[in-house]
């Protein structure tokens, strides 16, 4: 039985959560219940989608190797982009937290990548990663009379290019590493400090254990961003995922199956496994993370 | 003007946390109350109540002749200065303090008239155009009461409004709002846990204990005749010494026995009618500090006297609080003397047993 | 002794910073630098260092380029068609190849790049495009999730703390799961090919700003409310004349965040968006991009068209900005 103000409360609530409820109903649950319907059609929009059963999820297994292809390429991606942008992040903080000269001056510098439109980044990278006038090869020519690689052209080095592309976009991550080494008690350190410890043990009992909370913000937004890496290879390539689909990640895939081949239910297909692929992810970092995130207070 | 009633008043908190008993209790028109009591008493949440911020579980609100458990606060014609002050940041001193005749929609010239006069009661008309921020704790306080006294309510409502202050402002906030009370002759409801604030201020006051109102009555009833041990021990400073033991009567004398045997104390005739039902029986003794003296002044009573070791001397100016210890029982005595007691050494006091108080040890109510 | 050993140190650190730095600022002068020159210069002959400051031809007051022949500057009178040049050295008319004569050079800068994207994109309809997108979506998001952020911060009812954790979950949902059943829906309301389904959504509050808003909210003393309340304020009165006034710092970082994120957004426009008179900056970026494959100077000059407003934005707000990405990650 609620009390009056508890009813007026309960109203009041909902009247003001209303504008999140209706397009949580409209554009988020109602589209999640179809996405699933549909990952068991076939739907080009256009006509009305026809019960495939499981076709979808057996030709992705089964019968489509560029799915695998794609899966392979973002998983690539992942595991050297995340740990290499997690690690220069928190390299260039702990460089950048320290009383020098100039640093708010270096920390808008290593950030203003991160807010480039993604499109214009992308078009610059071409250009900067053009094999033939491009600013790397010809100053790997100029310095060390090195050829350089075709980059993004070539099939050995275009995912390399895209995850030293990412590195650039390490920012976000770094203002957040910031604000987490900023949070560690300075005590700490003269604690450590008079217990003996020099420069790395102050790093490895004293930075990282406390930052081990910030890392895992960072490492769960990354893994999920990872996985959805769409836009740079999608301007770099034209859509196409080249060359010989050595650029052909998950979402781009998923995003040609939707857009170009107009299979949309294939694609649904494909998202709910994107979705489970994250959801395993992070769930595995986060019950990992209990064993290495410690929590101030605990 | 209004006089304000609670009739079973009870409030029960979503968890089951009963915060107010049974409360009963008629502020009179133009009547100063005080709520007092330690954290967690009650107090608070009865006057939040009162103004409609919190929910009513069972029982009636009047304010005059209205019973107001459904009316919302804005129309409740109340006022009310919070402990942190609760001023919009965002405002001017000026908007602050007209913003509730602003949504009310008072006419222009009849805004800026209360908002000044308000401001020269308060001494604040220099500030009217600043921000909260600029300025000083004292100020803010100044600022939140010229914001109720604006609203000409029925009823003021305090909640703690001198708690975040020092000690020195304290004091003379106090004051001033005892005088805002006589000026303005309105009824005013007041929460404190500070006692002193409690004495010195209210005409009446209301102690509160686990949400059960202990006791009504003006500060000196309060204070000479406190219903039990809790009003007893809570209200004056130091607190009442509390020595537990029993009574014995034989031969037509009673005696107070401590219980480790270490005191005997005879009450005086006058008394004994009222201990009659309790002799035998485990009581405690109060007495307040002022009511031990020095051995061998006049008011000493007859085969009532203790010896005590002294912990610490405090001396006061005026008077001395001494703290001693009484074979394992914490007491402390103020006493005028010219000659400041040694620490460490036994000490011989007085107690004047004609203002002793006894508590049935059980219920803890007052025998006398 | 020590105090020498922490000079070093610290030149060592600035050092090491100042390099990562340069390597981090690079690509944008390249681009700078690209979106300034002449077509001719933009591809430097192979083993030539390439040229970081933009330059132009020196000519004469009749107009005439010089070059340099043999060492000496002479003036360029003009070609054959076979690349026989006539040369104006020391008075006397001499003739040269190509490939015998270099233009002589001055620092300065070519504008055509910029005036040609400009003419090639419909810049300014691409433009009025996305600032009309972005004002739309930020007020909606600053209006909706303030006004969802105020029930989960300061309306006590119950399931409230459940329903937001919903909130949050929806946050870790990603956009593919729902992509094309929306893109479905909003082909059945006719939306696709028009800015409402870039819009519309964020006129019903975005879960990420719901959350940022609501910290931010919940960090209001409890009884400014209670004040307001018995000053005569309604619940919208609270929200709209206690609370939001409070909170100008986080509907500040709002605004910021998501005008950015608008202005550089892709893979809505490229979904919904299908006449190039709808097109945003970023789409027409990119649709000039796979259309000119290579001309490198416009292409520049766009992208630094498209940079420049974010960089400058972010000078003027970097306090709202920092403390922004603060507040999400720590509190997250």
């Amino acid at each position: 039985m609620m009390t009056r103000m508890e009813k007026r409360n309960l109203a009041m609530g909902l009247l003001f959560a209303s504008p999140w409820v209706l397009g949580f109903l409209v554009f988020t649950l109602y589209p999640l219940i179809m996405s699933i319907y549909y990952s068991f059609t076939s739907f080009n929009v256009v006509q009305p989608a026809v019960w495939v059963g499981l076709d979808n999820y057996r030709e992705l297994f089964f019968k489509d190797p560029v799915f695998w292809t794609a899966l392979y390429n973002t998983l690539y991606f992942t595991l050297f982009s995340v740990p290499l942008c997690l690690a220069s992040g928190l390299g260039i903080a702990m460089l950048l937290n320290q009383k020098l000269p100039g640093q708010s001056v270096f920390r808008t510098l290593f950030f203003l990548p991160s807010i480039v439109p993604i499109v214009a980044s992308a078009v610059l990278w071409l250009w900067v990663l053009n094999p033939e006038s491009g600013l790397v090869n010809s100053l790997l020519m100029q310095w060390f009379g090195i050829q350089g690689p075709g980059w993004i052209a070539s099939p050995e080095w275009s995912k390399p290019s895209l995850i030293l592309m990412s590195v650039w976009g390490i920012g976000g991550a770094m203002v957040i590493f910031l604000a987490g080494l900023a949070d560690v008690p300075p005590t700490l350190y003269e604690v450590a400090e008079l217990d003996g410890a020099g420069a790395w043990a102050k790093f490895r009992h004293v930075t990282l254990p406390m930052l081990t909370p910030t890392i895992l913000f960072n490492l769960v937004m990354g893994l999920i961003s990872s996985f959805q890496y769409f836009t740079q290879v999608y301007v770099m390539t034209g859509g196409k995922g080249t060359p010989v689909d050595t650029t052909m990640f998950y979402a781009l895939y998923l995003y040609r199956n939707s857009f170009y081949y107009l299979r949309m239910g294939y694609a649904s297909a494909m998202a709910w496994m994107l979705f489970m692929v994250i959801l395993a992810a992070t769930v595995g970092v986060l019950v990992s993370s209990r064993k290495w995130v410690f929590y101030h207070g605990e | 003007m209004a006089r304000v009633e609670i009739k079973n008043l009870n409030k029960v908190f979503p968890g089951g946390i009963q915060a107010v008993k049974n409360a009963n209790l008629v502020v009179e028109d133009k009547e100063f109350v005080v709520l007092v009591g330690p954290s967690g008493c009650g107090k608070s949440t009865t006057l939040r109540m009162i103004a409609g911020l919190e929910e009513v579980s069972s029982g009636d609100i009047h304010i005059g002749d209205t019973l107001v458990n459904d009316v919302p606060p804005k129309n409740r014609d109340i006022a009310m200065v919070f402990q942190n002050y609760a001023l919009y940041p965002h405002m001017t001193v000026y908007k602050n303090m007209a913003f509730g005749l602003i949504l009310r929609k008072y006419p222009k010239k009849e805004i800026d008239r209360r908002v000044r006069e308000a401001a020269e009661i308060l001494g604040i008309t220099a500030l009217l155009d600043r921000r909260p921020k600029a300025l000083s704790g004292g100020q803010r306080q100044r600022v939140a009461v010229g914001r109720a006294i604006v609203r000409q309510p029925k009823v003021f409502l305090f909640d703690e409004p001198l708690s975040n202050l020092d000690a020195k402002l304290r004091v003379q906030m106090r004051t001033e709002i005892s005088k805002l009370h006589h000026r303005l002759q309105s009824t005013m409801i007041y929460v404190t846990h500070d006692q002193v604030e409690a004495m010195t201020m209210g005409d009446r006051i209301v102690v509160m204990l686990d949400g059960v109102i202990q006791q009504v009555a003006p500060p000196l009833q309060l204070y000479h005749h406190p219903v039990n041990k809790f009003v007893a021990g809570f209200i004056g400073s130091p607190p009442m010494n509390m020595v537990e033991g029993r009574l014995a009567g034989e031969n037509g004398t009673v005696h107070f026995i401590d219980k480790n045997d270490a005191v005997c104390l005879t009450v005086p005739p006058e008394r004994h009618a009222a201990l009659k039902g309790h002799l035998g029986k485990k009581v405690t003794l109060g007495i307040r500090p002022e009511h031990l003296r020095e051995s061998g002044t006049p008011q000493g009573a007859e085969g009532a006297s203790i010896k005590a070791l002294i912990e610490v001397v405090e001396p006061m100016g005026f008077e001395i609080n001494l703290y001693l210890n009484l074979g394992g029982q914490s007491i402390t005595a103020r006493i005028n003397t010219s000659v400041e007691p040694t620490v460490n050494t036994q000490h011989v006091l007085d107690v004047d047993m004609h203002c002793a108080h006894f508590f049935d040890m059980e219920t803890e109510n007052t025998i006398v | 002794m020590a105090n020498s050993r922490k000079t070093v140190k610290t030149a060592l650190k600035l050092g090491i910073l100042g390099l990562l730095s340069i390597a981090f600022v690079l690509p944008f002068v390249w681009m700078l630098s690209t979106s300034f020159k002449h077509e001719s210069r933009i591809f430097p002959p192979p083993g030539q260092p390439p040229q970081w400051i933009p330059t132009t031809d020196v000519r004469d007051d009749q107009g005439r380029t010089l070059v340099k022949f043999d060492g000496k500057s002479a003036v360029d009178l003009g070609a054959e068609e076979t690349g026989r040049h006539h040369l104006l050295l020391d008075g006397k008319q001499v003739e040269a190849w190509d490939h015998e004569i270099e233009p002589l050079q001055q620092v300065g800068l070519h504008w055509e790049n910029y005036s040609k994207a400009f003419e090639m994109m419909d810049f300014w309809q691409n433009l009025r495009n996305t600032l009309f997108i972005c004002f739309c979506t930020v007020l909606g998001t600053l209006v909706s999730s303030s006004v969802v952020a105020y029930s989960f911060a300061r309306i006590p009812w119950r399931g409230r703390d459940a329903v937001f954790v919903l909130v949050l979950a929806t946050m870790m949902l990603p956009y593919q799961v729902t992509l094309i059943p929306l893109f479905a829906l909003y082909s059945k309301l006719g939306w696709v090919g028009s800015f409402k389904p870039l819009i519309v959504p964020y006129w019903l509050g975005v879960p990420f700003y719901i959350f940022l808003l609501r910290q931010f909210f919940k960090t209001v003393p409890e009884d400014l409310s209670a004040a307001a309340r018995i000053d005569g304020c309604s619940e919208f009165g609270i929200y709209a004349r206690i609370i939001l006034p409070l909170a100008k710092p986080a509907l500040a970082t709002t605004a910021l965040f998501m005008f950015l994120f608008q202005w550089g957004d892709f893979l809505n426009p490229l979904i919904y968006l299908q006449d190039d008179r709808q097109y945003t900056l970023a789409i027409a970026l990119q649709q000039f991009q796979s259309q000119h494959v290579s001309a490198w100077g416009p292409l520049m000059a766009m992208s630094t068209v498209i940079t420049l407003p974010i960089i400058v934005l972010f000078f003027f707000t970097q306090r709202t900005f920092i403390q922004g990405i603060t507040m999400s990650g720590l509190k997250g």
